[in-house]
């Protein structure tokens, strides 16, 4: 033993000090040092003797409140959804409000209401300057005004100007979506917190902490940090009032929320569903998932839309159930993120969800395990055939990982392209990641030039994972992506990623469209379509169609075609609009994949006010016509902050440790405790000896 | 009436002995717990394998530092308050010091961070990792931040420290907003040794069940 080698010294030292430890700790009641020692800083200021309930300076925070109310409806395959936003200002003081919150990344919002009493101002669609001017003028001239800006594809923040002290401005924003028919069941995805992408670090002086507030206007945030992004979060649980009125279109066989507790009511003959949720905590997105009675195994349609002299189509069709042509042999990679926002319940699912990808293996497969945090590492140098040593190997590996650190997610990458590839085998990376990084679009370009071949799938783990990244990782790497919200979808989800990994359903995909009409897709289609996959296709036509749509490909080791006939629907049912979106993601995923920037910007720009639809050049702004607040009254802003993930790091910790102990506070109160003793006693000796001089 | 009073004097005077024994306390697990853990870096330095400072104890050493010269500290891994009676602490969610990126340490401003309030721009502050490599790091900035308003950043381009305790130091209530940051960055060439490539989760002991004060 080393320990033999210490000095008799140190090791007198030790005991001492163990004995110290055991001796004081057995005989002094703990409840004493526990206030010091609370691992909730809310806590021990909320129920604590000793902490107050006010900041330092005494006086009691009054802070904005916010409050969100989503109402969705939900007709066949398309959401609409209105998220309300009230502003309540309980301080005396007027106020300037901001609010960063996520939105589903497939989101066309295209609608803001301010509510000021009974009257509903609308908003306007403009370029993002523009809207900023407009809203920074009303500021200043003491006007209500509303603002809705993209700082990310799913990340959406609300400005809301001069609310009155104690009153309220309520804000209704609006979007489409579609909803995917996935895997055998239809899924409507509510984000309602955000997993930070970097948490703005910086170093301000106490006296500037207003102007860090205020800091919208000239993005001073950004200055004092280039890594933060608007995004507070806070490890305090939101709530928000969720409800669902969900008309599928067929009778359902299951209706389930999977990450909370809602009412059913069922309207009609069970087509007509109607949820409800009064409260539910904002810290987890709310996924509501249904599936049919009767499985639509021929699933396909194609819906058009006149908008203007324009004529819009939405395709959307299940794949075969059957593979496109067999793959004999494998090479599986998975990329295991370790990083910190991957800690508590996150790191465990991912851990589960690598013991069963390992499960699924055949004996021919190859495979190799590659975990990152701050740097990358690979179980082994090259993938290994997956049999009984190094599936022990495996195993151990998996058990040992616990989640620290960094985010490094090129390295990862970098290392998983460098591994020589097993020969005849068709490579396959299985990325189990949260998404919390910010340089998504590095990330999805680095995919998109080193695939070769390759095809890369992405799992999302965790309450919130960054789901748009998700997605585009996995349309770089012409693979799929699945999502596993808690431990017990691990099986079932990766089970379903399985079943995709086995083989695309369906390949060259080509789309005929009737009288030779000629179409602008908003995006080319996947080349590599997976079973359970929706294939949706949004297309803008030269002329009206007549006739039937032709898809072709190859699916079962032979040709496949499939025939629709286009049904026109109702206009502004919001084709036109999901087609805009849609186009407008896919131009900036080719402007960040390397395309001509002012070219994009541009057409994004006149899409987007065309379509009156929120995007990274264009906002939201609403404004009431009297000015209301006094000249000369101040103005403070604030920022509400957002819910942290349930389980993740930063709900599980503030920024910053309770670092202080009550010693001192202890021992003032001992001393004073001592000193009125001593008063007591004193003056009763001095009564002692009066009585005495009475007696003598 | 008078045996009223005694008992009073009595109370009082237990009660304020509690109180000052209370505050000792507090000083004296944070001194004796730092031998131990001193003792428990040294002996997995001497042999390589991370040590326990006491047999019962669920978390390990991760790093020592030093600054002033004087104030070496042992620190522990996971902030949590526990953790923090008895040593400096190392914000899991960050990384380890040296390694690319912000590695935050927080520590009780009444004891083991006491003397952090002397802390100047240009000071050096030396660490110990626990694969035997040390590194220096020179403080950037020191600065006062609100808790409230403020995260710390973990990103960060080059390897980064970050001691954090409450301020100010003298005030009597814990639980106030403010922390006293310093941060300090790698000195280029200052006995750097670039963090091993293993799989360092692999090589960290899984947390046994937590026991503890």
């Amino acid at each position: 033993m080393k320990t033999d080698a210490m000095p008799l010294r140190h090791r007198v030292a030790n005991w001492l000090a163990l004995l110290a430890l055991l001796l004081v700790g057995v005989v002094w009641p703990p409840v004493f040092g526990a206030t010091a020692e609370s691992n909730e800083p809310g806590d021990a200021r909320a129920g604590s003797l000793f902490l107050c309930a006010m900041p330092c300076d005494g006086r009691p925070l009054q802070a904005l409140r916010q409050s969100t109310h989503i109402r969705a409806q939900v007709t066949g395959n398309v959401a609409r959804v209105h998220v309300t936003q009230k502003f309540e200002n309980p301080g005396d003081q007027w106020v300037e409000g901001l609010y960063v919150f996520p939105l589903s990344t497939t989101a066309a919002v295209d609608e803001l209401q301010m509510l000021v009493g009974e009257r509903r101002i609308r908003g306007e669609i403009k370029r993002k300057e523009e809207a900023r001017e407009t809203f920074e003028r009303a500021k200043s001239e003491g006007r209500r005004a509303s603002l809705v800006d993209q700082e990310r594809p799913d990340m959406f923040t609300t400005s809301v100007a001069n609310i009155a002290p104690h009153s309220s401005i309520t804000v209704e924003i609006a979007y489409l979506d579609t909803i995917p028919f996935r895997d055998g069941r239809y899924a409507l995805s509510l984000p309602l917190s955000i997993t930070p992408r970097y948490t703005p670090g910086v170093s301000l002086d106490p006296a500037d902490l207003n102007v860090f507030h205020s800091a919208r206007e000239g993005r001073v945030i950004a200055v004092a940090s280039p890594n933060a992004t608007p995004e507070r979060v806070t490890s305090e649980v939101q709530h928000a009032e969720i409800e669902v009125d969900l008309m599928p279109g067929f009778p359902l066989q299951t209706v389930q929320s999977l990450n909370h507790a809602v009412t059913t009511e069922t309207v009609g003959a069970g087509n007509r569903i109607r949820l409800r949720s009064p409260t539910v905590p904002a810290d987890r997105d709310f996924e509501l998932v249904w599936t049919p009675v009767v499985a639509p195994d021929t699933h396909a349609a194609a819906f058009a839309e006149r908008f203007g002299d324009e004529t819009y189509v939405l395709v959307m069709l299940m794949p075969p159930q059957m593979t496109a042509e067999r793959v004999y042999r494998r090479e599986v990679l998975f990329i295991i993120d370790t990083s910190g926002s991957m800690s508590g319940p996150s790191i465990r699912q991912a851990r589960e969800a690598l013991r069963l990808g390992l499960q699924r293996l055949q004996p021919t497969d190859t495979f190799n395990i590659i975990r990152f945090s701050n740097d990358a590492s690979s179980l082994f140098p090259i993938s290994q055939p997956a049999v009984g040593v190094n599936r022990q190997t495996a195993a151990e590996f998996i058990d040992s990982l616990e989640a620290q650190g960094g985010t490094e997610m090129r390295a990862a990458l970098n290392l998983a392209f460098d591994i020589p590839r097993t020969p005849d085998a068709l490579r396959q990376i299985v990325f189990v990641t949260d998404g919390s990084v910010g340089n998504e679009a590095e990330l999805v370009a680095l995919i998109h030039r080193r695939l070769a071949g390759a095809r890369l799938f992405t799992v999302g783990i965790g309450s919130a994972p960054n789901a748009y990244f998700m997605r585009e990782a996995a349309a770089a790497g012409r693979g799929s992506f699945t999502f596993i919200p808690q431990i017990e979808h691990v099986s079932e989800r990766m089970a379903d990623l399985f079943r995709k990994l086995e083989n695309p359903a369906l390949v060259d995909l080509q789309l005929h469209w009737p009288d030779g009409a000629t179409a602008t897709l908003a995006a080319s289609p996947p080349s590599d379509v997976y079973a359970g996959d929706p294939l949706t296709v949004a297309a803008k036509l030269s002329t009206v169609p007549r006739g039937v749509l032709t898809l072709t490909g190859r699916s079962g080791g032979g040709a496949w075609t499939r025939q629709l006939p286009l049904q026109v629907v109702a206009d502004s049912s919001g084709i036109a609009k999901l087609w805009a979106r849609e186009r407008i993601g896919e131009l900036s995923r080719q402007k960040k994949l390397g395309g001509d920037a002012a070219e994009s910007e541009s057409q994004i720009v006149s899409l987007a006010l065309k379509h009156h639809l929120v995007s990274e050049y264009t906002s939201l702004v609403a404004v009431d016509e009297t000015p209301v607040r006094p000249v000369g009254a101040d103005l403070q802003a604030q920022q509400v902050p957002t819910s942290a993930p349930r389980g993740s790091a930063w709900a599980q910790t503030t920024g910053f440790a309770p670092t202080a102990t009550n010693a001192p506070l202890l021992l003032l109160i001992g001393l004073m405790c001592l000193g009125f003793a001593l008063a007591l006693r004193v003056n009763y000796s001095r009564l002692c000896v009066n009585a005495e001089r009475h007696v003598a | 009436m008078t045996s009223k009073k005694i008992a009073a004097s009595a109370l009082l005077a237990l009660a304020g002995i509690a109180c000052v024994a209370g505050a000792c306390w507090i000083h004296i697990k944070a001194m004796a717990a730092q031998v131990l853990i001193n003792s428990a870096w040294d002996r997995a330095r001497s042999d390589g394998q991370p040590a326990k400072p006491w047999p019962w104890a669920d978390t390990t050493p991760v790093a020592r530092i030093t600054f002033h010269d004087r104030r070496t500290l042992v620190v522990l891994e996971g902030s949590s308050g526990r953790n923090l009676a008895f040593a400096p602490s190392h914000d899991p969610a960050s990384v380890l010091p040296g390694e690319s990126g912000n590695s935050v340490i927080s520590a009780h401003r009444d004891t083991h961070f006491r003397e952090l309030e002397h802390a100047r721009v240009g000071d050096r502050i030396r660490v110990e990792r626990a694969d035997g490599s040390t590194l220096l790091f020179k403080v950037s900035s020191v600065t006062i931040v609100d808790s409230r308003k403020t995260r710390v950043a973990l990103e960060s381009d080059t390897p980064r420290l970050t001691l954090v305790t409450c301020y100010p130091f003298d005030a009597i209530q814990p639980g106030g907003p403010l922390r006293f940051v310093v941060t300090a960055d790698l000195e280029a060439g200052a006995g750097y040794t670039p963090p091993r490539r293993v799989a360092r989760a692999a090589a960290l002991p899984r947390p046994v069940p937590v026991m503890g004060f």
